[in-house]
């Protein structure tokens, strides 16, 4: 366990210095900048507007974050045989991994922390309501990134970073719309269309499960358990991801 | 007691667009034996790091097989025993090295408690104290190497396999590193190491083994080694006439000649005097009379410049492995 940590303290402080991760943040306090600038715009609805778009600004600035960190995750220390040092200590392939990933998580938090908090000082500002659904949004978004974080670290330890990233980007918007697509099918498709959806809806992870934006916008009511079925879903589709990638990893050799 | 078994490894890999194989390792076998210091010498692309990274896991044979404390590569319980010093250390540059030394000891298993007197102490060692807080970005690759042997001796490991761990030092670098070996040699820790500078490894090692086109051509033991040389004399004579080579033909190997001086290679030490008695009766001054010990360097350049063992494989390459064993 100490290793993972160990694994996972110094993949945060790289990540940490990595300019990416400024520019993440920096575009996401950007963009929910810009919303304050656009609620004039709708009469009565400022607060709204702020909330709307700085929810999605953290949904979006925390996947292609995490896209973009984690398609180098494991190729930077090969290529930089960087991973000789890691892999010749006591400390197995899979904690190697599990403790990278974690490491990313760490960052992809401390993301979600700041431009949550601008994004609640920015409502505050406002006078405007913080309301619980707000926090649940932003913790399913993280469970979102958590989702896609582990597919990434699933493609990058056969893959290079350009194909990890539009592997990725591609499963990230099959994902979302896979729902979407499976229903159109049963409604409008025939068998074999309808054979592929289904098999494309599970097969890839169903990110609709973690969108509550539309409830916190609009201070819709929402079940805490379908918070809890969305983080239990989220554990074992990322727990899954990360089991295949430990066991190709486990098989990879470092010439 | 042997520490690390190396048995027939063979290795091969293709190429990213072709389907070619490449033999990079043909059955390389030897052993270390507890506290003992094995050089391992060889061309570049003889196979000595692919050697390397098979026996620590990182690739694996596809024939053959490596045991280390009786264990197999990658457990846990041998890895935390190794310190390893790879061919080009790259290590994380956002860390300062007191920060790295840090990690590397966590991943070894070294107990938080004891870690920061350890970081201290080796980096006394390696001559690295005003870096300490440094980052490793701004290192030069000298200073690099000494932070890569600090990381590979910071857990106190009972075997270091280092991967020329002389490269990019300079004079007094080397010094500092061999005398960093000696100290563990002394503390009865096994160093297999490999290095194409073959006065520190003469230095240094118990035996060598010679790789050459991913099979152990060679392993000698060094003390051997100079006794081989002992007998073999140089003789240079000026007068020197053609017609001497009859008297001398059982007791001279070989004569090179410039203008009226002859230097001539006496077989065994006993047959100095007579050539020299012959030599005066011919007429012919006697210059010098110089002992010619055998070196590594000397073992070595006559291993690679053989014919091409490839082209003689089975029988003679089974010869080969096991020479000197």
């Amino acid at each position: 366990m100490n290793t993972i940590a160990g694994v996972a303290l110094n993949t945060f402080r790289e990540s940490m210095r990595e300019r990416i991760l400024a520019v993440a943040i920096l575009f996401g306090l950007i963009l929910m900048g810009s919303s304050v600038l656009l609620s004039p715009l709708a009469v009565g609805a400022k607060q709204k507007i702020i909330m709307d778009v700085g929810l999605a600004a953290i949904s979006i600035i925390g996947v292609l974050t995490a896209v973009f960190l984690g398609s180098t995750l494991v190729h930077k220390e090969t290529d930089k045989k960087a991973i000789y040092l890691v892999l010749t200590r006591p400390i197995s392939r899979s904690s190697f991994l599990a403790g990278k990933l974690a490491g990313i998580l760490l960052a992809l938090a401390l993301v979600f922390a700041v431009m949550t908090a601008v994004m609640l000082a920015t409502i505050a500002l406002g006078r405007g309501i913080i309301r619980p659904a707000v926090f649940a949004s932003v913790y399913l978004s993280f469970l979102e990134t958590t989702v896609v974080c582990s597919i990434v670290t699933l493609f990058s330890t056969f893959t290079t970073p350009m194909l990890t990233s539009f592997f990725a980007l591609c499963i990230f918007a099959a994902g979302s719309l896979s729902g979407d697509l499976r229903v159109f099918a049963s409604k409008f498709g025939g068998e074999g269309t309808r054979i592929v959806t289904d098999g494309l809806y599970y097969l890839l992870p169903n990110l609709k499960v973690f969108n509550l934006r539309h409830e916190a916008v609009h201070n819709l009511p929402f079940g805490a358990g379908d918070v809890l079925r969305a983080t239990i879903y989220a554990a074992v589709y990322a727990a899954v991801a990360l089991f295949f990638a430990c066991a190709i990893f486990r098989r990879r050799e470092f010439k | 007691m042997n520490i690390l078994n190396v048995y027939g490894i063979k290795k091969h890999f293709r190429g990213d667009m072709s389907l070619a194989k490449r033999e990079v390792l043909r059955g390389v076998s030897f052993h270390a034996r507890e506290g003992e210091v094995l050089g391992f010498l060889g061309s570049n692309g003889a196979g000595k790091t692919t050697t390397i990274k098979v026996i620590l896991g990182l690739i694996r044979p596809h024939a053959g097989s490596v045991s280390i404390f009786d264990r197999s590569p990658g457990d846990a319980r041998v890895m935390g025993r190794i310190g390893y010093l790879p061919e080009t250390p790259y290590f994380y540059p956002h860390l300062s090295l007191a920060e790295f030394l840090g990690f590397c000891g966590g991943m070894s298993g070294v107990a938080r408690a004891d870690l920061p007197g350890r970081i201290d102490r080796v980096i006394e060692m390696v001559d690295l104290a005003p870096h300490r807080s440094k980052r490793l970005k701004a290192f030069s690759k000298g200073m690099l190497q000494r932070a890569g042997l600090a990381q590979a001796i910071l857990h106190d490991p009972d075997l270091l396999i280092l991967d020329e761990p002389f490269s990019g030092l300079d004079p007094v670098g080397r010094k500092m590193v061999r005398d960093i070996l000696v100290d563990l040699k002394k503390r009865g820790k096994t160093i297999f190491f490999s290095s194409h500078i073959l006065s520190d490894m003469e230095a240094l090692c118990d035996r060598a083994c010679i790789i050459r086109d991913g099979i152990i051509a060679k392993s000698v033991v060094l003390d051997d080694l100079l006794k081989m040389g002992e007998g073999t004399v140089e003789v240079t004579a000026r007068g020197w006439r053609a017609e001497m080579t009859q008297g001398m033909r059982e007791y001279v190997e070989s004569v090179r000649t410039t203008g009226e001086d002859a230097f001539l290679v006496v077989r065994e030490q006993r047959f100095v005097r007579p050539v020299i008695e012959r030599l005066f009766e011919g007429g012919a001054e006697v210059l010098a009379v110089v002992n010619r010990h055998r070196t590594l360097e000397n073992l070595f350049l006559r291993e690679i410049a053989r014919p091409d063992a490839r082209t003689a494989k089975g029988k003679k390459e089974e010869k080969l492995v096991f020479t000197g064993f």
